[in-house]
């Protein structure tokens, strides 16, 4: 875990309302995993105190900026949806803002596992898209990777050319806009069997509705899930994150953010 | 301005042998046990955890003392979520005494505690004076353990919490039968929540503390407009964070007039000013809560810009600044 001040390297609007910036910290991105996570203190370079606390984003992606580079740059995928985001928008190429990472416990891929599923909404497609990014990587591997989406409308979709070509590209809307109309949990019904491992990052009423199609699945097999939950700090040090698990109180920013989803939602 | 010829030479002279200020503080003067500090930058309880994160980002070492998380005679899972609200220059907890328990803190814990360098002090509750009696028994001579933080100000528990620091025989009841048990040296936490804090002050005083601790959060609340429900998961919680520095700054003033033994200052410091604000009001050492959860590196900051605040302005000593506000 390490504190340092990343460089705005651009900003833009992937999709209405969703933006990514990449940012240049390498004391940040070095060690960091898909599924973990950054503090962004976007008060701080301002010492202003409201906002007071920073908040948490996934890691979305890493690139090197050449070739020859041995230092990864990282972004970060957002909508707006308070002053922090704003401000993260707002911010010109070339300014500081203060962060914390990388923190949490990632995504664990089992070496063996030949088919991964991977099941977002909203802005949790952010870690599932650099944890496609990094299984595409291992060509050799010859993994099979589907990545279900699911959102309100086609307005809302992460655009399928972001994608490595790898990844097949599973899409459900709520107003059948684009792709299949419905849920993504349908989705994820179907491709359960399929998979030798499942991940998903979304909203809590996705994994409540993810819960009773494993079970029902009758195999109880393991699905990795990332949370969200208030944090005040993020580094393990307040205990305002409290996810209640099968296993006892845990805290989402240091025992997770990657937890099971049947020890977390065992009845929907 | 006719000193301002004096003070740029003070300046210089203190440009020319950079002088390292002594921090060292007695929290308890006359204790059966010690506690003096090496510096007077503390944590405040709760607000970083068991010292063991923080020990892994800088050299724990380098604080005055650390404090526990409160702790209980039983391990207790804490208040449902949402736990946390942030509200303008400050925020809402309400953790509800999530811990392990004394028992699995003294056997997994402060096994660690013993191997620093830096006093620790465990921040220690009951629901009743007998079960706070029975605490202090138990962490008496306890390796690593170097004092008791009585903490009579939790505003987020249905039974004891900040009750018993709302009233003087309360609190004086809490105090004494954990200075009667305990060889350790004993700070009382007070709530900021008093109509007079003196009076809860004096009273844990002569009940034998060693020393005060003002203060702990205080009982706020923030309502979701839309749902027409508590943004926390009880109706109140504890308000921390820079809102509340001039108000605990006030209580601790107050405090240090009121009494002998040395009071410790906490609410909303933030950086080195802060923490000499508190020491010129009558504070022997401070408590770096919130500020952690912005920035985890904020204690260590903290201590650097309250030596820098020294050594700029010729302070040799940390002890000549207690309480030296100019009222007149
Ligand atoms: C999340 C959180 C947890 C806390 N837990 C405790 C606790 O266990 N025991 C205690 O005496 N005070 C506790 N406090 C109060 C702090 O120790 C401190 O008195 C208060 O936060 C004011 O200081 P600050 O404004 O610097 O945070 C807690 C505060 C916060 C924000
Ligand atoms: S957010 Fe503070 S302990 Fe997890």
């Amino acid at each position: 875990m390490r504190r340092a001040a990343a460089r705005v390297i651009q900003t833009e609007e992937i999709y209405p309302g969703t933006f990514v910036t990449w940012y240049d910290a390498p004391a940040l991105s070095q060690h960091a995993k898909p599924g973990q996570f950054v503090m962004v203190d976007a008060g701080a370079e301002r010492s202003g105190l409201d906002p007071l606390l920073p908040r948490a984003f996934s890691y979305y992606r890493f690139r090197y900026a050449s070739p020859h580079d041995s230092e990864r740059q990282f972004a970060l995928l957002y909508s707006l949806i308070g002053r922090v985001t704003e401000q993260m928008a707002s911010m010109q190429p070339g300014d500081r803002v203060w962060m914390t990472g990388p923190l949490g416990r990632g995504f664990e891929v089992r070496r063996s596992a030949a088919n991964l599923l991977l099941v977002g909404g909203g802005v949790g497609i952010a870690p599932l898209v650099a944890l496609a990014d990094a299984e595409s990587e291992h060509a050799s591997r010859s993994r099979s990777i589907v990545l279900c989406f699911g959102a309100r409308g086609a307005e809302g979709v992460y655009p399928a050319e972001l994608l490595p070509p790898q990844v097949e590209y599973q899409v459900a809307t709520e107003d059948g806009s684009m792709g299949r109309p419905g849920f993504v949990t349908d989705l994820f019904a179907e491709h359960l069997s399929w998979a030798d491992q499942s991940f998903a990052c979304g909203p809590v009423p996705m994994f409540r509705a993810m819960s009773p199609i494993v079970r029902r699945d009758g195999m109880s097999r393991p699905v990795q899930i990332l949370m969200e939950t208030e944090m005040a700090c993020g580094t393990g040090i307040c205990y305002g994150c409290a996810v209640f698990t099968k296993r006892g109180v845990k805290l989402c920013c240091k025992d997770g953010p990657r937890f099971e989803l049947l020890d977390v939602y065992p009845n929907g | 301005m006719s000193s301002s010829v004096t003070d740029l030479h003070a300046v210089r002279a203190a440009a020319a042998r950079p002088l390292t200020p002594s921090l060292s503080v007695d929290l308890a003067p006359g204790a059966k046990r010690e506690l003096t500090l090496r510096n007077p930058v503390m944590t405040a309880s709760g607000t970083s955890s068991n010292g063991l994160e923080l020990a892994r980002l800088f050299d724990i070492n380098r604080l005055g003392s650390v404090l526990s998380k409160g702790v209980t005679l039983k391990p207790r899972r804490g208040n449902p979520t949402p736990r946390i609200v942030e509200t303008p220059a400050g925020m809402l907890n309400s953790i509800g005494f999530q811990n392990v328990g004394v028992s699995k803190l003294l056997s997994d814990v402060a096994t660690v505690w013993e191997t620093w360098n830096v006093p620790v002090v465990v921040n220690m509750l009951g629901d009743t004076v007998d079960e706070f009696a029975r605490l202090a028994q138990v962490l008496d001579g306890a390796p690593g353990v170097a004092g008791l933080e009585v903490n009579i100000s939790c505003p987020n528990l249905d039974v004891g919490g900040v009750a018993f620091g709302r009233d003087p025989v309360a609190a004086a009841r809490v105090v004494e039968a954990v200075v009667t048990s305990t060889t350790l040296p004993v700070i009382a936490k007070l709530t900021p929540d008093v109509t007079d804090i003196t009076v809860i002050a004096q009273a844990c005083q002569d009940a034998g503390a060693d020393a005060l601790c003002v203060a702990n959060s205080f009982v706020g609340m923030s309502i979701d407009v839309n749902s027409r429900r508590p943004r926390t998961n009880r109706p109140v919680a504890g308000l921390t964070g820079p809102a509340i520095k001039p108000l605990a700054l006030r209580l601790v003033w107050e405090t240090a007039n009121a009494v002998e033994i040395p009071v410790i200052g906490c609410g909303g410091i933030m950086d080195g000013r802060d923490a000499v604000e508190f020491i010129l009001a009558g504070a022997t050492a401070v408590q770096v809560g919130t500020a952690s959860f912005r920035d985890p590196f904020a204690p260590i900051q903290v201590l650097e810009e309250l030596v820098q605040y020294c050594t700029e302005n010729g302070v040799s000593d940390i002890n000549d600044l207690i309480g030296a506000v100019q009222v007149d």
